[in-house]
């Protein structure tokens, strides 16, 4: 078991953003996180990821328990995410931004980096390696020198995943990775997420497309106002009862219609 | 025929325009991970300070109460970006506005140490006692063929020429590696670099600190040039001088510092014949300035294209560039 959230609950004075949500997620697997606008998923990622600490709940990764810790040390663990609305180093390169996403898998001090000592430079040439190693698995290796900003919206998008492999995570979040793409890029997500998993990393996903989370996904959580609602294969989530009355509204109200 | 050549006076604004790059650097530093802050005339001060009181009380030698003046200008530049941390942009500003004057207060009030608005005299002169070293040694300036106060004001300028050499080596450096892009990051966006793994407590206070020390580090070299200071020389007006240079030459680049202060120095001297008016024409160069190039003289893509000019006149291509990636 990769993650495991216990009885989360995260309060915004007097509202209840998330009640009492537990899931585990799997090793390896690619599990979704749907409900409509509003339910609580992008605050459940920002608490996974303690950008906001949980009223109560405990969560743990990898048997060991995280909540509490500061952001930039639960990237350290091995848990990094994308942003629904993108949030890239706009003005750095394409390759410096991809270089910034593995600052926790280096050292290298002030001393280090002024002297450029033999480790500095190693330390130096294997991030190069790697970012451009992710900017060709993401697709970006022919705009490596352009500047972020100037990419176009699902480059952007792709970017920001390569950015947050960069750190070398066991369990990637992804914020509404297809929000905004169009088919064909949304068909070559589907495979670049598919090649993430294949490298071993585990991925819990926020998406609105339904036909792309239903053939991605290996299980599915939905959370409605706050709370899970269901969870199971997509297969089991697109005949679940409940699921189809959050989304569609309850039967009486299509008989009023 | 050296002698004919050097101007003390000369060389006096050359050490100004050197001492006043550091300035700049120094708010080039804390801007570079994205706070703006106005307190380097306090951290300044605060080199000043301890290196004049240092070495006129305990006969310290003049080294080592620069370095320990930048020291303790560092440990105050801690005390204050910890706090510093909660606050942004203009707040922050503000905030550190206030240590400024906190501190000039402070110099101003406890007489009993730093005899009050009057000021500190009788600081030993960096090329002075240099010069004394020099003369234990059986040199003799007339060698060069300089008289006594030539070769002074020379010596201070070569030191201050090294020093800011070294400087700018060092943060060119430190810019290019995973620190300056750790600054960047936070800089352009706080919130993402924390997710990516950046401790931004740590760099935050890093990079407050360095400029702190490197303002101090000033302080302590201006007191040893001047060899006279006062609690008005660290006043608010400095501190927006030093922000102008970073501003007005470009904020992005060290070099927009290092122009910025250059510049800004030389212009109130150049336009000394029309005295009356120069400070007019400083405002509206800084207006214009702000209209027509709000991001500073010198930004990135000004930078790219001279290094590009550059190296069409040499008709050279160096390589394919494969290894270039900043």
């Amino acid at each position: 078991m990769v993650l495991e959230l216990k009885n989360i609950t995260k309060n915004f004075g007097g509202i209840s953003a998330l009640t009492d949500v537990s899931f585990k997620i799997n090793e390896g697997e690619i599990f979704g996180l749907i409900g409509p606008n509003g339910a609580g998923k992008t605050t459940l990622f920002n608490v996974i990821t303690n950008m906001f600490s949980p009223t109560s709940g405990e969560i743990s990764f990898l048997g060991e328990k995280i909540s509490g810790l500061k952001p930039h040390k639960i990237t350290d663990k091995g848990i990094c995410r994308t942003f629904q609305n993108i949030r890239l180093f706009s003005q750095m390169s394409v390759l410096e931004n991809v270089l910034v996403g593995g600052h926790c898998r280096s050292k290298s001090g002030v001393i280090n980096s002024v002297l450029r000592t033999k480790s500095q430079r190693k330390e130096e040439t294997n991030s190069l390696e790697a970012a451009l190693e992710l900017l060709e698995l993401v697709g970006l290796s022919k705009f490596q020198n352009s500047t972020a900003e100037n990419l176009a919206y699902g480059q952007q998008r792709r970017l920001e995943i390569a950015r947050a492999l960069a750190s070398n995570p066991k369990l990637l979040l992804l914020d509404e990775p297809a929000a905004g793409m169009n088919e064909t890029e949304t068909e070559g997500l589907f495979d670049l997420i598919k090649k993430v998993q294949k490298r071993g990393v585990t991925v819990l996903l926020i998406e609105h497309d339904m036909p792309f989370v239903m053939k991605l996904c290996d299980r599915i959580t939905v959370l409605n106002f706050g709370k899970k609602l269901a969870e199971g294969t997509p297969a089991e989530i697109q005949n679940n009862q409940e699921v189809i009355e959050a989304y569609l509204g309850a039967e009486e109200d299509d008989e009023i219609a | 025929m050296l002698g004919d050549i050097i101007n003390p006076y000369h060389l006096q604004i050359v050490s100004f325009i050197l001492i006043n790059i550091i300035l700049g650097i120094s708010i080039y530093i804390t801007l570079s991970s994205g706070q703006l802050s106005l307190g380097n005339a306090g951290f300044m001060g605060i080199g000043a300070y301890t290196s004049a009181l240092l070495t006129i009380n305990f006969d310290l030698p003049i080294f080592l109460g620069i370095i320990l003046g930048a020291v303790v200008a560092g440990v105050f530049g801690i005390l204050i970006g910890i706090p510093a941390l909660r606050l942004s942009g203009v707040y922050l500003a503000i905030a550190t506005l206030g240590f400024g004057e906190v501190i000039r207060v402070i110099f101003v009030n406890w007489e009993s140490i730093t005899q009050g608005s009057i000021g500190l005299s009788g600081i030993p002169h960096l090329g002075r006692e240099l010069f004394k070293t020099f003369k234990l040694t059986g040199f003799d300036p007339d060698m060069l063929g300089l008289k006594n106060n030539q070769f002074i004001y020379l010596l201070v300028v070569l030191i201050l020429l090294l020093v800011n050499i070294l400087l700018v080596w060092f943060f060119i450096r430190q810019n290019k590696s995973r620190v300056g892009r750790a600054f960047a990051a936070i800089k352009m966006d706080e919130k993402a670099a924390e997710s990516m793994g950046i401790n931004i407590t740590y760099y935050k206070v890093l990079s407050f600190t360095q400029g702190a020390i490197l303002a101090g580090f000033a302080g302590a070299l201006y007191a040893h040039v001047m060899a006279y200071i006062s609690p008005a020389d660290f006043a608010y007006h400095r501190a927006i001088d030093i922000l102008i240079f970073s501003i007005f030459g470009g904020s992005e680049l060290i070099w927009g510092a290092i122009f910025g202060a250059t510049f800004m120095t030389i212009l109130p001297e150049a336009l000394r014949f029309i005295s009356d008016y120069r400070y007019m024409i400083y405002g509206v160069i800084l207006i214009a300035m702000m209209a027509f190039r709000p991001q500073g003289i010198i930004d990135v893509p000004l930078l790219k294209w001279f290094k590009k000019s550059l190296k069409l006149k040499r008709g050279v291509s160096h390589g394919i560039g494969t290894k270039k990636y900043n």
